[in-house]
């Protein structure tokens, strides 16, 4: 999937340069003046990068930041600026942005940082797909065969299982089997992983 | 003075009934005296520190050494200290005490209303603290002197008193002298004065002059007699007057002078917020266009450099290069309109008028750094054509460079002289000489630069603005060093055109 940058910035000018730039180097890319345009246009379900100016008309960039965040919008942000103070470059830094350049900055600084963004973008949708398929094996799961998987990977033994849910041991190996099963875990370790991203414990 | 009449004429018919044992009064009376007459005199010190008018340093010594001369006076006064155990008086020193004061006063206001009503000699300013530790040291020298040569050699003095009440023809005399001269000083005060000081001097000497004629004829010169007591009384309000339209006008000038220096923190304040502002915004708007520029260019020769080169891509970005130019010299060109804007409400000014009325309220910002501000301005300057506000702020710019440049210094005088004179081909000449740290050559060279500052709260915009506003006015802003220490700041305007040189054109 083609990722995608995505420009912020009032001025069509810089907004022209960035985009010619990005380009010439293979990007695809989206430019809006505002990140009202930005939030109603429509977006590709792609990888990409945010280029952020803190300065903007309305809502400023850092608040826009926390706005993404919260949206559950996972862009990596590059904040550019014409006057960057070192308290603002260290409080979009804390808030999550991965670069904090100064106007007029180098070009392949700007290229390095959107390069870095697009690969931790595309991490976190792998990460993201990853988890969306282990939630959807976990909700074939029966109440019991849960319950059952959640005790052995906390590190209990069949035994001590069966004893606490008063079932036969019998019974406890056959759930914990289609448990392994259903959720695809090839050893004990592996299903142990699997309850730790689902946050089970 | 209708009541001062009516007062008189109210005593007069009772003015030789004795008043018996009313001694008792007079230590309070001379307590007050002196009191009165003293702190009127250092109150009239304190206004010759400001204005430095000599006449008012005079008239301060005239209160100061008749307020000392009172105590010995009071002292002498038959039949009153005689208790405490003080050695009698001979019969005559009370009187020449008394003659002593009252002539020496009369002289100095006389010298004070002839001096003050040709409102010139004004002190140099560096001295005015060691001229009036001269004028108190010689007013106390003069009392105490005068008080002991009286006390030691009363035989020799003329003969005043008859006895321990009545005076002699001699005290006629004398008495007739020291009217005519507060005659005469009324006189002028009356034809020639200016000054609420004056004003108010005109009613003292005339409660005065009938406090003289009580004293002396009214009463016949009968001691401790009605009419004797109502010339005491009348000279005791006399001295009150001055000291209550002194403490007035000390209070009153300085509630303003507060106001003034609170007013000037307040709009320097405001201005260098303005200023902060305005580089802040010049910094980002200029900064835009270059940014563009940078990442276009940086563009182009990506897109040249593929393989093949996208030339379409290329000038594309070229051509928003030259844009970007284009509208970073539109926004310099704006700034500069913002600097002639005010510059286009133009009037004839008398910059002499200018530099006094913006060096009035910078006299209260010049006190802290120690500096001593001198006024030299040309005559007949010809007016020039320019923008009050603006000016005004170059001189005031200028000015708080020049205390700043100084302060800290020690082991100098610190000196700010400002001149003022025609140059040739028809331009006025102002000069800010100061006796600061100078500009050291490699700072020459930067010095009128945007963001080029020295001082660690500087925005580096004041001389920039200095030089935009002057050249916008087709003057010029230069500096060179002053010699020995500091550097001189001139700038020249040119003249309004078609003015000939009057000097009275309005600011």
């Amino acid at each position: 999937m083609t990722p995608v940058v995505f420009i912020i910035d009032d001025d069509q000018a810089i907004r022209e340069s960035l985009q010619s730039l990005l380009r010439s180097v293979g990007h695809e890319v989206q430019a809006h003046a505002s990140t009202r345009d930005f939030l109603a246009a429509p977006r590709r379900d792609a990888p990409g990068c945010l280029v952020l100016d803190v300065r903007l008309p309305g809502q400023s960039g850092l608040e826009f930041q926390r706005a993404l965040a919260q949206l559950g919008l996972p862009l990596p942000i590059i904040f550019i600026t014409g006057h960057g103070d070192v308290p603002m470059s260290v409080a979009a830094m804390k808030a999550g942005a991965i670069e904090f350049l100064t106007k007029p900055f180098r070009d392949q600084d700007l290229l390095d940082a959107v390069h870095r963004g697009i690969a931790l973008s595309e991490a976190r949708r792998d990460d993201a797909a990853a988890l969306a398929v282990l939630q959807a094996r976990y909700a074939t799961l029966t109440q019991r065969e849960r319950e059952i998987m959640t005790m052995v990977a906390a590190g209990q033994l069949n035994k001590q299982v069966a004893a606490q849910l008063n079932l036969s041991e019998i019974t406890v190996k056959v759930h914990r089997a289609q448990a392994m099963a259903k959720m695809q875990a090839r050893s004990l370790p592996d299903l142990v992983r699997m309850v730790d991203r689902l946050s089970l414990r | 003075m209708a009541s001062l009449l009516f007062g008189l004429a109210l005593a007069a018919p009772h003015a030789q009934t004795p008043l018996a044992g009313s001694e008792v009064l007079l230590p309070a009376y001379a307590a007050a005296l002196v009191v009165i007459e003293l702190v009127t005199g250092a109150l009239l010190l304190a206004l010759f520190s400001v204005h430095r008018i000599l006449a008012v340093m005079l008239l301060a010594a005239a209160y100061l050494f008749s307020g000392l001369m009172a105590v010995p006076w009071a002292l002498t006064f038959p039949g009153v200290f005689d208790a405490m155990g003080l050695p009698p008086a001979g019969p005559q020193t009370t009187a020449s005490i008394a003659a002593v004061r009252r002539l020496g006063f009369a002289l100095l206001l006389l010298t004070y209303a002839v001096l003050a009503c040709r409102q010139t000699r004004r002190a140099a300013p560096r001295y005015s603290g060691m001229v009036i530790a001269a004028c108190i040291l010689a007013v106390f020298a003069a009392a105490a002197g005068l008080a002991v040569l009286i006390i030691r050699n009363d035989a020799l003095l003329p003969r005043f008193m008859m006895d321990a009440a009545t005076i002699t023809v001699n005290w006629t005399y004398f008495a007739v002298l020291v009217a005519a001269v507060y005659a005469a000083t009324l006189a002028i005060l009356l034809l020639r004065g200016w000054s609420v000081l004056d004003l108010w001097l005109t009613v003292v000497t005339f409660s005065l002059l009938i406090d003289i004629l009580m004293l002396s004829f009214i009463s016949e010169g009968l001691r401790l007699s009605l009419g004797w007591w109502a010339g005491r009384l009348y000279g005791l309000v006399a001295a009150m007057v001055v000291l209550l339209v002194l403490l007035a006008q000390t209070t009153a000038l300085s509630a303003q002078l507060t106001r003034a220096v609170a007013a000037e923190r307040r709009a320097r304040e405001a201005r260098l917020l303005s200023m902060q502002a305005l580089s802040a915004s010049i910094a980002h708007e200029v900064n835009q266009p270059l940014a563009s520029m940078v990442t276009n260019a940086d563009a182009g020769l990506r897109w040249l450099a593929r393989n093949p080169p996208d030339l379409a891509e290329t000038r594309a970005a070229l051509e928003r290069i030259g844009r970007e130019g284009l509208r970073a010299g539109r926004i310099i060109d704006g700034i500069r309109a913002i600097f002639r804007k005010g510059g286009q409400e133009r009037a004839a000014l008398d910059l002499n008028r200018l530099l006094q009325a913006v060096l009035t309220r910078c006299e209260a910002e010049a006190r802290p750094h120690g500096v001593t501000l001198e006024l030299r301005l040309g005559e007949r300057l010809p007016p020039v054509s320019g923008s009050a506000a603006q000016l005004e702020q170059v001189v005031s710019n200028l000015a708080t460079n020049a205390f700043e440049a100084m302060s800290g210094i020690k082991g100098r005088p610190l000196v700010l002289r400002i001149t003022s004179h025609a140059a040739p081909e028809g331009e006025v000449q102002v000069s800010f000489a100061d006796t600061g740290h100078g500009v050291a050559e490699e700072q020459r060279r930067h010095i009128f630069e945007p963001f080029f500052t020295t001082k660690p709260e500087g925005t580096g915009m004041g001389l920039m603005y200095c030089q935009s506003i002057l050249e916008a006015h087709g003057g010029r802003l230069w500096v060179e060093d002053n010699v020995p220490h500091g550097a001189i700041f001139h700038f020249a305007l040119p003249a309004a055109p078609g003015a000939a040189a009057p000097r009275d054109i309005a600011a």
